[in-house]
């Protein structure tokens, strides 16, 4: 994936290149907001990553001038506000996720997949298939090897998030913003509950486990 | 050019404007007096020398000019004379005591004048007295003048108007005086309240003004100031809190976490042992770090502005099964009995995000204490009052009826709850936001001892009427 990093924190911006880079993408930098306009006019990107509050041109002007020049690349918004009218505001400029520093990197290498990966399925699905897991969207019902598997509407809801990021990490975090709508952190373990619950459904009596706990990240699934 | 202090002073200012109004008034009745005696003094002669004039034609009218040369020798001869001339057509003197008129210019018509009258004292000066007269044409063409010596009136009047002077004087000193209390009455006032500023500038938020119990502006300015000053002592305090409870629990782990880095970098610097698992630690300390700081911020930023960010109107039943459905699991998991009892048809105001988040920490709370067989119940409903209420109970060990209040405060945490994880701030953002949404927290024993369980805590989040 390509990806333009605009952030004026250039020992921030050094460390995301460096883990994006090792985690297979090509990163281009950009200090500033003008800087970054220039570089995202001229590129091809996968997913843009810009930091709300830098000099010249602030994260929110340069997403809204791209917006309106009709460029549609995904962009994941990075700021030290972390109120809910501020990530209102980043998301009605265009952006297509927010995430508040500090961040662990997990989270942020899940969310830029999730973004890049959101641009490919752009036609309205009827049907997911992740290997043996079929999700039928309309009829609301699970089959893995033919088997029927019954849900729960939010477990549901957890699946089809994960089928739809299949074979990417996705955070706790992440499934609490996109599944549950919360934007808080709750400080015991209720994701992992939902999680082992879904995982007894789909993987239990099945040779293979296809939910998978992916150490300092969350969870993934594999085909 | 700029005034000296003095002049710019409120109190200067104050005793001027009094004395402006104590001369005003001063002046119109001086005013008055002086023409209430004065002014008619000088009526008063004028309308004897009219009199006198009147007697005197009447005479001439009845029979002529020897009667009323007949007349001034009589009158010659009274108490106080008249000056008299009679004068003949050419107004040449006739008759008369004094020499010639004193009316320069006399076309016939009834004129008046007034004029200078030459004496002679008894000590044998020559003395000017002031006179007025009254000179008319009579019928036959000889002309008569009849005058007074006003010289008493006069007197009385330079008597009256020294009287006038000295009662001015005596009026400009009465109003300074009065003005200066006036002002140094208000010069007090100000002082103290200056006195206060002064000290709060200099750092002493324990000043407070003197309310000296009168009711006027000055007392309601001096409350209006304390209680200003009450708050923000109360909210420097609260900051002071914050900033020594902030100390104190992020010092803890900061410092773990400085000195397993420290280790884990000498151990590499020695060559020995591998700081993967020293690392992970520390990621670990620093994600705990930075969730009491995002729930100290969260607090921070709902206690400043006093109320909830982008109220909207929902139904509290439907935010409750939703955070229920996120905490069921982990108590079934856990062997907690869980059951909510949730109120059709009721209407709140809040941030629902706080108020998700509020639910959530009351609920962590509840089952990180409730032991295995235990139950917790989730209920929302209308009081009698108004209020919503979102309660939750559990069976746990509950909280003892002295430290209910302080389980509230910020970072609290009870000693036998040290070894449970938790940074000992999910209630006091419970708090914060009950306070920013206008309502309040309430903590009570739960439904008591049973056997091992209880007594429990019952934890409500009242909001008020939407």
């Amino acid at each position: 994936m390509r990806i333009l990093i605009v952030e004026d924190d250039l020992e921030a911006a050094e460390a995301m290149d460096r883990g994006l880079s090792e985690a297979g993408n090509a990163c281009v930098r950009a200090a500033d907001g003008e800087e970054g306009l220039t570089a995202a006019r001229d590129g091809e990107f996968d997913v843009m990553i810009v930091d709300r509050m830098m000099p010249k041109m602030n994260g929110v002007q340069l997403v809204e001038t791209l917006r309106r020049e009709g460029d549609q690349t995904p962009v994941l918004f990075l700021s030290a506000l972390g109120e809910v009218n501020d990530r209102v505001a980043g998301l009605q400029a265009g952006g297509d996720d927010y995430l508040v520093k500090p961040y662990a990197f997990a989270e942020l290498i899940a969310r830029v997949a999730a973004l890049a990966r959101r641009r490919e399925t752009g036609s309205v699905q009827t049907l997911l298939k992740v290997g043996e897991l079929e999700m039928d969207l309309i009829g609301r019902t699970v089959h893995r090897q033919g088997k029927e598997i019954d849900l729960q509407p939010r477990e549901f809801q957890l699946l089809e998030f994960m089928m739809r990021h299949a074979g990417q990490s996705v955070t706790r975090t992440m499934l609490l913003e996109k599944v549950w709508e919360y934007h808080f952190d709750p400080q015991t373990n209720v994701i992992d509950v939902h999680i082992s619950r879904l995982r007894s459904k789909i993987d239990k009596g099945f040779d293979r486990p296809m939910l998978q706990t992916v150490r300092g990240a969350g969870y993934r699934l594999d085909a | 050019m700029r005034l000296p202090r003095i002049f710019r002073t409120t109190p200067f200012r104050l005793t001027l404007l009094f004395l402006a109004l104590f001369l005003s008034a001063a002046s119109a009745l001086l005013a008055y007096i002086y023409v209430a005696t004065a002014g008619e003094a000088s009526r008063r002669t004028d309308e004897e020398i009219r009199r006198e004039m009147h007697s005197l034609v009447a005479a001439y009218d009845r029979a002529g000019v020897s009667a009323v040369n007949q007349s001034l020798i009589e009158r010659a001869a009274s108490e106080r004379p008249f000056l008299y001339l009679l004068m003949n057509k050419d107004q040449k003197r006739i008759s008369g005591s004094i020499e010639e008129s004193p009316v320069e210019k006399f076309n016939g018509d009834p004129t008046w004048t007034t004029f200078q009258v030459t004496d002679v004292d008894a000590a044998g000066r020559t003395v000017k007295h002031p006179a007025r007269g009254l000179q008319q044409r009579l019928s036959m063409g000889q002309v008569l003048f009849v005058g007074a010596d006003v010289g008493e009136d006069e007197a009385y009047v330079a008597q009256v108007v020294r009287a006038l002077w000295g009662a001015g004087a005596l009026t400009v000193v009465l109003g300074l005086c009065c003005g200066l209390l006036m002002s140094r009455n208000v010069t007090r006032s100000m002082t103290g309240l200056t006195e206060v500023v002064e000290a709060v500038r200099n750092g002493d938020l324990g000043a407070r003004a003197h309310v000296r119990g009168a009711r006027d502006e000055f007392d309601e300015l001096a409350a209006g100031i304390n209680e200003m000053l009450d708050r923000l002592e109360r909210s420097m305090a609260g900051h002071r809190h914050a900033g020594d409870a902030i100390a104190h629990d992020l010092r803890s782990p900061l410092t773990r976490l400085r000195a397993r880095l420290e280790v884990a970098y000498l151990d590499v610097e020695a060559g020995k042992g591998d700081p993967t698992q020293a690392l992970a630690q520390a990621l670990e300390d620093t994600d705990g770090v930075l969730k009491t700081f995002a729930a100290v911020l969260s607090i921070a930023r709902l206690q400043a502005a006093g109320a909830a960010p982008d109220p909207v109107l929902f139904d509290p039943s439907e935010l409750a099964a939703s955070i229920s459905e996120l905490y069921e699991p982990l108590c079934e998991d856990k062997g907690i009995d869980f059951a909510a009892e949730l109120a059709d048809g009721l209407q709140a105001r809040g941030n629902r995000e706080f108020l998700a988040q509020a639910l959530a920490n009351i609920l962590d709370n509840a089952v990180k204490y409730t032991p295995a067989g235990g139950a917790i119940m989730l209920r929302v409903r209308r009081r009698s009052s108004g209020e919503i209420e979102f309660s939750v109970t559990d069976t746990g060990p509950g909280v003892p009826d002295g430290d209910r209040e302080r389980v509230v405060e910020r970072f609290v945490r009870l000693e036998n709850s040290r070894n449970q994880p938790g940074a000992g701030l999910g209630l006091s953002l419970v708090a914060a936001v009950a306070e920013a949404h206008g309502g309040r927290l309430e903590l009570a024993e739960g439904p008591g001892k049973v056997g091992e369980m209880g007594p429990g805590l019952r934890v409500a989040l009242m909001l008020p009427r939407a």
